[in-house]
């Protein structure tokens, strides 16, 4: 593609993001609608801020269908200005905007896209730790994509480096960022996860906190108070003891997800499970065979609606 | 992975003759677009030569690898090797005549700072500077974009640390050597050579790191020859052994060549190049000063075109601060 923005007819705003605006346009030579988001750089202390550059780094490498694509990026005067497939849709609206939409097959086929997506990023070493509906964009053709790489980071399976626990938005931030873990894996993603598939099911959000201290408060009365079992080494990390909560026990599964079949509440569950190393990995869910029985259930995970 | 990576791709050349091709090119296009008024045999008397930048070049590829050592805070040795890369690729397209080695160099090293996750602000950063510091704050934001630009957006540095800790993982599980940990300081060392080099240019990350790993092993007096071709090379194949012996010698031969540059030589060309250097990316000049403006007003015009909207609507504004310039 030439790089150069006489190459792109701009047709509307599309929002705002963190550092500039993002604008639908028309590449010329080719009439592919895509999306510019443009970064200023003039104003800002650092130059080019470093969640730029993590994606970057991170859509060059990751070429997925479930991932939403870089074409190109170029600068202008003392802006960059990245080119991004357009996305006509995202999970967000569909949420507050056509719920009616969101039917069962259609959750399924979402969370189907979202695991593949998820599952090549951790193939590739990369953990998004952003996750939300938000970030998931959606298609024409009804394709979901995992967008807004910008804390995204590559990480070593080895574990030996410490990462930021301010990422994630709230609703969707595992249990070990809220109790602020420096040394965490991928799995804070499939935490991300079952949230929003959990969502997408009952169309809304499964634990709002309205600030930090109120998410973990809600985690805990909905998950039951965690015990050395049910999550190895919690009380060791930086924050355990910072704040106590009142002991509870678990919600029970139907009540926290109404009307969920079965064995969708087993995958939920798999995603919802505090303690890292047992929850379920994008590859275990994305190639879980369709978990039993239930025949209009299916699994969310294999898809079959 | 490497092997599918833009490094491998675009930024790992065949040999030092194809280095050498580019770098001539890029000296003498810029002669050819600002030495007009030249006669062609006084050429030289006025520009920097090829040999000339490939000294001066060595010469701050020093001062890029004194300015890591001394950085406070210690800087991991990934951004050192990832500035390297920045560093030797911006060059493999541009005349130093062009733009001023010291200036690109602190906006590599800067680069790679964020690139490799090491967060320092540019106020720590250019604390690590002697002299005008808002100067160099804004010479580095200044061409952080240009830098980004020259190196095609391909931010991510394959970096031959890794693969040695994976070597070394694997000679204390497969091989009988006596504490290989002993290998480390001449690894160290030999990779801290290696990036005065080319060989970054020309080699994978993970045949540099064998040969700082078996160039350690020979200083220790051992040999780790039957490592590689038994265990390493055991199913690839003649072929590819030979390749990889042929690589590993030349990596060793290259460091073995490191040398500093005589002083008094650098000393003149530092001088002619003040002479010689494209005015309008000195950060002193004044056609420089007013660009700059005119890139920050650029950035304000607005499209008139019918069909087309600007990409800077006066939604813009919202998102500047006050104290914007």
């Amino acid at each position: 593609m030439d790089k150069d923005v006489s190459n792109y007819s701009v047709v509307g705003r599309i929002g705002e993001g963190a550092h500039g605006l993002v604008f639908k346009a028309r590449h010329l030579p080719t009439g592919r609608e895509v999306a510019l988001k443009k970064i200023l750089i003039k104003n800002l202390d650092d130059g080019i801020p470093v969640n730029v550059m993590r994606e970057i780094k991170a859509l060059q490498l990751l070429r997925c269908k479930y991932v939403i694509k870089l074409h190109d990026m170029f600068p202008r005067g003392m802006s960059l200005v990245l080119v991004l497939e357009y996305m006509c849709s995202g999970l967000w609206d569909m949420l507050h905007h056509n719920q009616s939409e969101m039917t069962l097959p259609r959750v399924k086929t979402y969370a189907q896209m979202l695991l593949k997506g998820t599952r090549y990023m951790h193939a590739h070493y990369v953990m998004h730790r952003d996750l939300k509906p938000a970030n998931l964009l959606i298609n024409h053709e009804g394709i979901l994509k995992i967008a807004d790489l910008g804390l995204a980071r590559l990480y070593w399976p080895d574990g030996g480096r410490p990462y930021s626990h301010q990422v994630a938005t709230r609703w969707y931030r595992a249990p070990e960022l809220l109790y602020g873990a420096r040394y965490y894996c991928e799995k804070v993603d499939l935490w991300a996860v079952g949230c929003i598939i959990a969502e997408m099911i009952t169309k809304k959000p499964i634990f709002a906190g309205e600030s930090d201290i109120e998410q973990l408060a809600i985690v805990l009365q909905h998950l039951g108070t965690p015990t050395e079992e049910s999550w190895p080494g919690h009380a060791d990390l930086p924050d355990f003891h910072k704040i106590t909560f009142p002991p509870s026990d678990p919600t029970p599964w139907p009540e926290l997800l109404p009307g969920l079949e079965p064995d969708a509440v087993e995958l939920v569950k798999s995603f919802l499970c505090y303690d890292a190393d047992k929850r379920i990995s994008a590859k275990e869910a994305s190639t879980a065979a369709p978990v039993v029985s239930h025949p209009t259930s299916a699994s969310i995970a294999s898809g079959h609606a | 992975m490497f092997s599918t990576s833009s490094q491998r791709k675009f930024w790992t050349f065949n040999d030092e003759s194809e280095l050498a091709q580019l770098r001539e090119k890029h000296n003498l296009e810029f002669i050819a677009k600002h030495g007009a008024h030249v006669d062609e045999y006084q050429r030289y008397n006025v520009f920097l030569s090829p040999e000339e930048e490939r000294l001066l070049l060595k010469q701050y590829e020093l001062h890029l690898k004194e300015f890591c050592k001394r950085f406070s805070p210690p800087m991991p040795k990934g951004v050192v090797g990832t500035a390297f890369h920045y560093f030797k690729r911006f060059y493999l397209y541009n005349s130093t005549m062009d733009f001023h080695p010291k200036e690109i160099l602190a906006t590599c090293v800067y680069l790679s700072c964020k690139v490799e996750e090491f967060n320092v602000s540019i106020g720590q950063f250019v604390a690590n500077i002697k002299g005008d510091r808002d100067k160099a704050s804004d010479i580095i934001l200044n061409n952080e974009l240009l830098l980004m630009q020259q190196l095609n957006y391909h931010l991510t540095i394959h970096n031959p640390f890794r693969p040695v800790e994976g070597f070394l993982i694997d000679i204390k599980t497969r091989c009988s050597l006596a504490n290989p940990e002993r290998l480390r300081g001449g690894i160290d060392e030999f990779l801290e050579k290696v990036f005065l080099t080319d060989g970054c240019l020309l080699y994978a990350p993970s045949q540099i790191a064998l040969a700082a790993v078996l160039h350690a092993a020979s200083k220790e007096q051992e040999n780790l020859d039957s490592y590689v071709t038994e265990m390493l090379f055991r199913d690839a194949g003649p072929d590819k052994l030979a390749i990889l012996i042929e690589a590993v010698r030349k990596i060793r031969s290259l460091v073995k060549m490191v040398e500093s540059p005589a002083k008094e030589r650098v000393r003149i060309i530092d001088k002619k190049l003040d002479r010689c250097r494209n005015e309008e990316n000195n950060p002193d000049s004044e056609i420089y000063k007013r660009r700059m403006r005119e890139a920050l007003d650029e950035d304000d015009l607005v499209y008139t075109g019918q069909t087309r909207m600007s990409l800077d609507t006066s939604g813009v504004t919202q998102v500047l601060s006050p104290s914007a310039s």
